[in-house]
């Protein structure tokens, strides 16, 4: 009864629980929810991106109220991709979402800080005297001038006003031009793609002004010198979306989820579409669980797997059963089938350099640069052929430069691939073997340093008598020790033979057990066969940082092109490391380097400039006979690397800054005087050596740079190799080098450049940066100004991960006293044109430039290398030696200039990469779209006045931007190739993308010849792609993929065929180890510095989000074995020391990492926690406290087609890989360094 | 509305001439109002002095290196209470409209919570008022304080003056908190290893977790028993 009664008519009792006890209701208050419902409440959403070193290029939304930034999401309307792909959707990661907090962080540079000691003497100064004098008043007295550079890092920063820092800034630079010459200002920024007009902003000031821009990319050590060597370009590589149509991915030294994180999807992706994954590193890494099979290679070993691997693909799949697919694709996009002379050498034969036309009593009819066309054999006939396509035809004629299969008079050829069964005899020749000796542990074999393989070959009668050549093709088999029935010494006749470069051989050399390679190498090479070329390596910087970098990425090439992959959607040498890809080059380049009011610009290698600036070449502990090949031809090798260097600059190879000893504006002068042409001068005086290069002379302080600027980096916190010598020598402040000179170890000095007992140090007279966050680098310059963050400004980003060009938009204003790069370049140019009359007007400038890739000039000598120099031939601009080029610079003017689209753009027009157009139709748009400017010397000029101004400038001018343009760039490459392009262009044509187009959304850019890939509805871009189906060709050499390289100094150093090198050793822990012992065990490891999780480079490593998931200082990765056995428990404190310096940081001991390593993820900051060091006594370093830059000839080479200088192309990189570190266990952490001020308050 | 605000936040704003020109001016508001007690307005007097010199090159490097590059003792009041979190930017938009619902525009280069520009509106505001809105930071201008005093910084006693000021029941969770954060000065070693030690994560229900889902599994692990 009482049933009835309980039940309630009007209610319903609620319960707790429903879905069968899955759900739960309750009451809880939800106030808390108005923080979301808040969140939402913005008054507008602006698009943007982050700027920082980071190939992802995500759109951003930006939520903005009462004109202060609240939070960000990701965008997520990036134009769809074609059906069967998926989206790219959505980017953005963890770090990027942390980002809105630096905008307000307690670590950003709010007002314009200089140096209180500086600033005080500039005001003191001021009182009496104009500007320029001021400035000279201060650095002329050596007192006044150490007092404020031997305290940089000390502290001591005071607020100073935008005027007040913008004319000293100004009078500084005009002292410097006027006093020791314009190249001595130098600057550094690097990644424009990353916000192309923040760098452009710095680098048009210095480029009117004369100063030097210093590269990125190869002082970075991510670009690859084997992607010029191979194919004439700087880096090109497949959008992460074309992993998707791949079959067979190898991850290679690459960690896609944890630096490729928002393209990381397609390789998720593409594997459950069916692809094999096989990752290759020596720890096990973030990518390695994506992995089919992870191979876990002995670190820097790399080239002795591919080597091993290729060995397995060449015997397989080219020499026991013939793929017809991957013998096409080497006979027509390799240079395999072209002939190479053969040179005795002692007893035996060496391979020499590829056999030319005009080696040839006729030329084989051909006129124009028959010194630059090389040569094959006709299959039908038998007879030498010169195919079309070398780097002969590109230049000087005009329809003949492609890879159709027709020779030089037009007639169809198929060249032969391998002279087996036609040759004459069998010769035998050296082959150079480099792993019979390795230190710090490496393995090597008991094998002679050379090694004789037995080689068809065929006797020709040649111009200079009679010659035995061989094909590229069989010199590779047989380098490779795939034996085609010829035998030689050391010859493998199966897997498990342990001779080079056998699996079985590998296995010792690399850890990794034979089946493995074998089963990958298969895997490979079958899954290519099956699918014409969808066989991709994703590569990355653990394998291109280490001295010999070039071995391990052309053993990749080598195996990408054997079985043709490269060109082909899917397939390819997936490079990315770096942020190279600036799609609308050519549109920005002319705004950047001024190119539209002064040719040429100043554009110095920034390698070669910290190794002889910092002076780390004093401490150089390689020698060259260490790394020279046993089949070096005779020469004079023996020489120091800076010896080296300074012979390259000499001979126009690479750029110089400062270039000369006199100041160049006193170089024309004294022309001037004299009535002769500056040029004509110039080469008088340097030919009787009374003019001097001053890279015969680094530390004379007449050579010094003077002036440096940093902006959007961090050079000191982040890259810059051998940290502790540039604060030794460049900045002149406290610092930790622990190593002596070459005056005090004995060790070989240079015998070329200049020795000076007596180092300088503090050669800067004045460091500037601009950043929003107070960095490293900050910390040690003497102004620090600050820059609008990439929320602040508008400007422009791009990447090579996917086709979309987006912006960032200023979502507030910069906050404090904060402006963005633009503004603040543009005030100096205004400062600096100010002051300037005091002593400049308007002058001549004599600069030397090396000698330019994609310029007819790249042709400078087709065989020797004679130095002017050494009295050996003649000096000859742009052939023998830099190019020289008189500039006019109308100082007071500058700013007006900067502001402005010059008169070349119409009188000379645009172009790139040897391909020029005419943009007049372009400048008079751009007139009409940024208005003219109205009055002075200026006058009708477009005007480029603000950000939005220099956008439009780089859409409007760049063929991937503007259809129109784009259209033009095919037709020209038409006049080279003979072939129609324009097609690739044409549905684009009235297409033309501006800055408010790419704010509404990202927008796809336009094929443009500048680039190999192309952008379609039918593929995605892939490098390559253009040479292999337009079929123009590679600019090399040969205009075919060069894998064999034969310049002179490739050939000296053993690298003109690929070969397994073992790290080289540095010697840099023995004079260190127990030298300042404290007790501990010390245990010697080979340090590491992959790039972070939490963290990208130096960037966000700072934030609190970020260090609280990390461990929230410096920290170092060790394996369970390694810190068993120096006592280290996970946690501790440690130091690692060389001589290079020494860093402190907490061990992380892990299983994850393979014995003998030490990992430190790139660039965390000295600001933040970091105590002080028991070997230095100073505050511990960063992770390139223990490093130092080691130069390699090889990437000196220039004037010799595609290994000629192009900024950020080619030149010498920072390798730092093969560093070993001394590493114990700290007893005491000790936190050094009080604030300057207080030291001062105290006194 | 009283003087002895505006006193302070020129005390505080990084040392220039013109703020050296006010200093005799702030002195004596502070003196002659007396909201601030006698005894710590004299501890003071050393700062306005020195504050108030021609050459101040020391005293502005001194405020770079202390409230521009020491992240614990910023003058963004924010910092210490949103940090690095996305209230942050909500939390300065609500003290804008604040600032405005009392007629004033915030037109200098400065964030809202910029402790001078806080200081400065509440010299506009009837003083009870300004010393209630004052209170609600107590903690932070507590964290502040005994940061410098450890430092041995003259500064500490502006925020003596400050805390006279603030009318505040004392929120010493907040402060308790707020001192458990780590300082930014390099010769701690201790706080830093507090802020180094790395707790151990819990997965699932448990104390911290959440006890409706533990009631949840526990009943589901019944009906499956």
């Amino acid at each position: 009864m009482s049933h009835t009664l309980d039940r309630l008519a009007f209610f319903t009792r609620k319960t707790e629980l429903y879905s069968g006890g899955h759900g739960v209701t309750n009451d809880e208050d939800r106030s808390w929810e108005e923080a979301y419902r808040r969140r939402w409440q913005h008054d507008k959403i602006v698009r943007s991106t982050h700027g920082v070193n980071c190939t992802g290029s995500c759109s951003w939304k930006i939520y903005v109220k009462g004109g202060i930034v609240t939070w960000e999401t990701q965008q997520t309307d990036y134009p769809r991709t074609r059906p069967d792909l998926p989206n790219h959707e959505p980017r953005g990661c963890a770090r990027g979402a942390s980002y809105s907090w630096y905008l307000y962080s307690g670590n950003r540079v709010k007002y314009p800080l200089v140096r209180g000691r500086l600033i005080k003497l500039w005001r003191e100064a001021r009182k009496t005297l104009p500007p320029v004098q001021a400035w000279k008043s201060i650095v002329e007295d050596p007192a006044k001038r150490k007092s404020y550079t031997s305290i940089r890092g000390g502290g001591g920063l005071v607020r100073s006003t935008w005027d007040e820092v913008t004319e000293l800034i100004g009078a500084a630079n005009a002292y410097t031009v006027k006093r020791h010459g314009p190249d001595r200002v130098f600057g550094f920024s690097p990644i424009p793609a990353m916000s192309m007009i923040s760098y452009a902003a710095g680098a048009r000031y210095l480029q009117l002004l004369g100063g030097a821009c210093g590269s990125f990319y190869d002082w970075y050590c991510d670009l690859p010198p084997a992607s010029p060597q191979t194919w004439g370009e700087q880096t090109d590589v497949p959008e992460s979306a074309d992993w998707y149509n791949s079959g067979f991915i190898l991850v290679w030294g690459s960690n896609v989820p944890q630096t490729r994180t928002p393209d990381a999807h397609f390789y998720t992706e593409v594997r459950y579409k069916g692809a094999k994954s096989v990752v290759i590193c020596p720890d096990y890494s973030e990518a390695s669980k994506f992995a089919d099979l992870w191979i876990s290679v002995k670190q820097g070993t790399d080239a002795a797997l591919a080597m091993a691997m290729g060995h397995v693909v060449l015997t397989e799949f080219h020499r026991d059963r013939e793929v017809p697919y991957f013998k096409d694709y080497v006979r027509r996009y390799t240079d395999m089938p072209l002939l190479v002379r053969l040179v005795k050498q002692g007893e035996r034969y060496v391979p020499e350099r590829l056999v030319r036309a005009a080696d040839f009593a006729d030329g084989l009819g051909q006129a124009n640069n028959p010194d630059w066309k090389t040569v094959g054999l006709d299959e039908a006939t038998g007879k030498p052929v010169v195919p079309t396509g070398s780097i002969g035809f590109r230049w000087g004629e005009q329809g003949k430069w492609n890879l159709e299969e027709k020779d030089a008079g037009g007639g169809d050829v198929k060249l032969r691939v391998g002279l087996k069964g036609t040759h004459d005899e069998v010769v035998e020749v050296n082959f150079p073997y480099f792993a019979n000796t390795a230190a710090n542990g490496f393995a090597s074999t008991e094998h002679p340093n050379t090694l004789m393989r037995r080689v068809p070959a065929k006797r020709f009668a040649l111009k200079d008598g009679e010659a035995l050549v061989a094909s590229v093709y069989d010199l590779f088999m047989a380098n490779y020790g795939v034996d085609q029935g010829f035998g030689g010494e050391h010859m493998p006749s199966n897997f498990d033979d342990v001779e080079p470069y056998t699996p079985a051989w590998a296995e010792k050399v690399t850890t990794v057990p034979r089946e493995q390679i074998i089963a990958v190498a298969r895997g490979f090479a079958s899954n290519a066969e099956k699918t014409n070329g969808k066989s991709m390596v994703i590569i990355g910087a653990a394998m291109n940082h280490w001295y010999h970098m070039d071995m391990n990425y052309r053993g990749v090439i080598n195996l990408l092109a054997m079985c043709g992959c490269i060109g082909q959607s899917g397939g390819g040498w997936s490079h990315y490391v770096g942020q190279e890809k600036l799609r609308p080059q050519t549109g920005w380049a002319p705004l950047a380097f001024a190119l539209d009011w002064i040719r040429p610009p100043r554009q110095q290698n920034s390698t070669s400039f910290f190794y002889a600036h910092s002076d780390q070449w004093r401490y150089e502990t390689l020698d060259v006979k260490e790394i020279l090949s046993p089949t070096a031809p005779e020469g004079d090798w023996g020489k120091a690397f800076i010896d080296y260097n300074a012979k390259a600059e000499r001979m126009g190879w690479l750029p110089s800054a400062p270039a000369l000893k006199t100041n160049p504006l006193e170089v024309a002068k004294a022309a001037a005087r004299e009535g002769v042409d500056p040029k004509d001068y110039a080469v008088r005086e340097l030919a009787a050596k009374r003019l001097e290069m001053s890279c015969m002379d680094p530390d004379h302080p007449d050579n010094w740079p003077r002036n440096m600027f940093v902006w959007r980096s961090n050079l000191l916190g982040s890259s810059g190799k051998g940290h502790e010598y540039f604060l030794k020598h460049l900045l002149g402040t406290s610092n930790g080098v622990l190593g002596k000179d070459l005056g005090v170890t004995g060790r070989r000095k240079p015998v070329e450049v200049n020795w000076r007992d007596e180092a300088p140090e503090g050669k800067l007279d004045l460091l500037v940066t601009i950043d929003f966050r107070m960095s490293t680098t900050a910390v040690y310059s003497d102004i620090v100004l600050p820059t609008a963050t990439w929320y602040e400004k508008n400007d422009l980003n791009t990447s090579d991960m996917h086709p979309f060009i987006h912006p960032l938009t200023a979502a507030v204003d910069p906050v404090w006293e904060c402006k963005s790069d633009w503004e603040i370049f543009k005030a100096i140019a205004k400062a600096f044109s100010e002051v300037c009359p005091e002593v400049l007007g308007v002058e001549k400038d004599v600069v030397l430039t090396p000698i330019q890739h994609d310029s007819a000039a790249e042709m400078a000598q087709p065989y020797d290398v004679q130095d002017w120099w050494k009295g050996e031939c003649e000096l000859i601009p742009g052939k023998t030696g830099p190019q020289i080029t008189v500039v006019e610079r109308d100082y007071p003017n500058l700013y007006r200039r900067f502001t402005s689209l010059g008169p070349l753009m119409t009188k000379v027009g645009n172009g790139g990469k040897g391909l020029g157009w005419n943009t007049e139709h372009e400048v008079e748009h751009l007139k009409q779209l940024n208005g003219e400017v109205l009055d002075g010397p200026t006058k009708g000029l477009a005007k480029i006045e603000t950000e939005i101004d220099a956008c439009e400038t780089i859409l409007m001018l760049a063929p991937e931007t503007n259809g129109e343009v784009a259209v033009k760039s095919w037709e020209s490459l038409t006049k080279q190739t003979g072939r129609e392009h324009a097609h690739l262009a044409l549905p684009k044509e009235d297409e033309k993308i501006r800055f408010r187009d790419i704010v509404a959304q990202p927008r796809k850019i336009i094929s443009s010849p500048i680039w190999s890939g192309i952008e379609s509805e039918k593929v995605c871009y892939n490098a390559g792609y253009t040479n292999v189906h337009e079929l123009i060709p590679w600019r090399t050499l040969t205009g075919r993929q060069q894998l064999y390289q034969d310049h002179l100094w490739m050939r000296a150093f053993g690298e003109a065929l690929c070969v397994y090198k073992p790290p080289v050793d540095l010697k840099t822990t023995a004079a260190t180890h127990n030298f300042r012992s404290n007790g501990e065990k010390e245990i010697a490891l080979n340090f590491i510095t992959p790039h972070q999780k939490w963290g990208i480079h130096s960037t966000y490593s700072d934030n609190l989000l970020m260090l609280t998931l990390n461990r929230g200082g410096p920290v170092v990765w060790l394996s369970e074995k390694d810190a068993a056995r120096a006592g280290i428990k996970d946690n501790d404190w440690i130091e690692a020391f060389n001589a290079n310096g020494a860093l402190t940081a907490r061990a992380v001991v892990s299983q994850r990492i393979r014995e003998g390593t030490i990992f430190m993820y790139h660039a965390q900051e000295k600001i933040v926690n970091t105590p002080g060091s028991e070997m230095t006594g100073q505050r511990g370093g960063i992770h390139n406290s223990v490093t130092r830059t080691v130069l390699k000839p090889t990437h000196m080479i220039g004037g010799y087609a595609q290994l000629a200088y192009g900024f950020n192309y080619y030149g010498t990189v920072g390798a730092n890989r093969d560093e070993f570190v001394v590493v114990r266990k700290m007893k005491k952490v000790d936190w050094l360094e009080q604030p300057l001020y207080r030291a001062e308050v105290g006194q | 509305m009283a003087n002895t605000y505006r006193a302070l936040a020129v005390l505080l704003s990084y040392p220039t001439s013109d703020t050296a020109a006010l200093m005799p001016a702030a002195a004596a508001a502070l003196e002659g109002e007396g909201l601030v007690p006698a005894p710590l307005v004299r501890k003071l007097m050393p700062l306005f002095y020195e504050l108030s010199a021609a050459d101040l090159y020391d005293a502005q490097s001194r405020y770079v290196d202390l409230f521009d590059r020491t992240r614990s003792l910023s003058l963004q009041l924010y910092e210490h209470v949103h940090g690095e979190s996305r209230d942050r930017g909500q939390a300065m938009v609500e003290l804008l409209k604040l600032y405005s619902s009392r007629g004033l525009e915030l037109t200098a280069k400065e964030l809202p919570d910029y402790l001078p520009v806080f200081l400065e509106f509440l010299s506009q505001q009837p003083a009870d008022e300004a010393a209630v809105l004052l209170g609600e930071a107590a903690h932070v201008l507590e964290a502040l304080r005994e940061r410098l005093k450890k430092r041995q910084s003259v500064y500490a006693h502006a925020f003596d003056a400050l805390l006279a000021l603030a009318d505040a029941e004392r929120n010493g969770e907040a402060l308790k908190a707020l001192m458990q954060e780590p300082d930014d000065d390099p010769n701690d070693l201790e706080a830093l290893d507090k802020a180094w030690a790395e707790e151990q994560v819990t997965f699932g229900p448990d104390k911290v977790g959440c006890p409706k889902a533990e009631a949840m599994i526990a009943q589901m692990k019944d009906s499956a028993a």
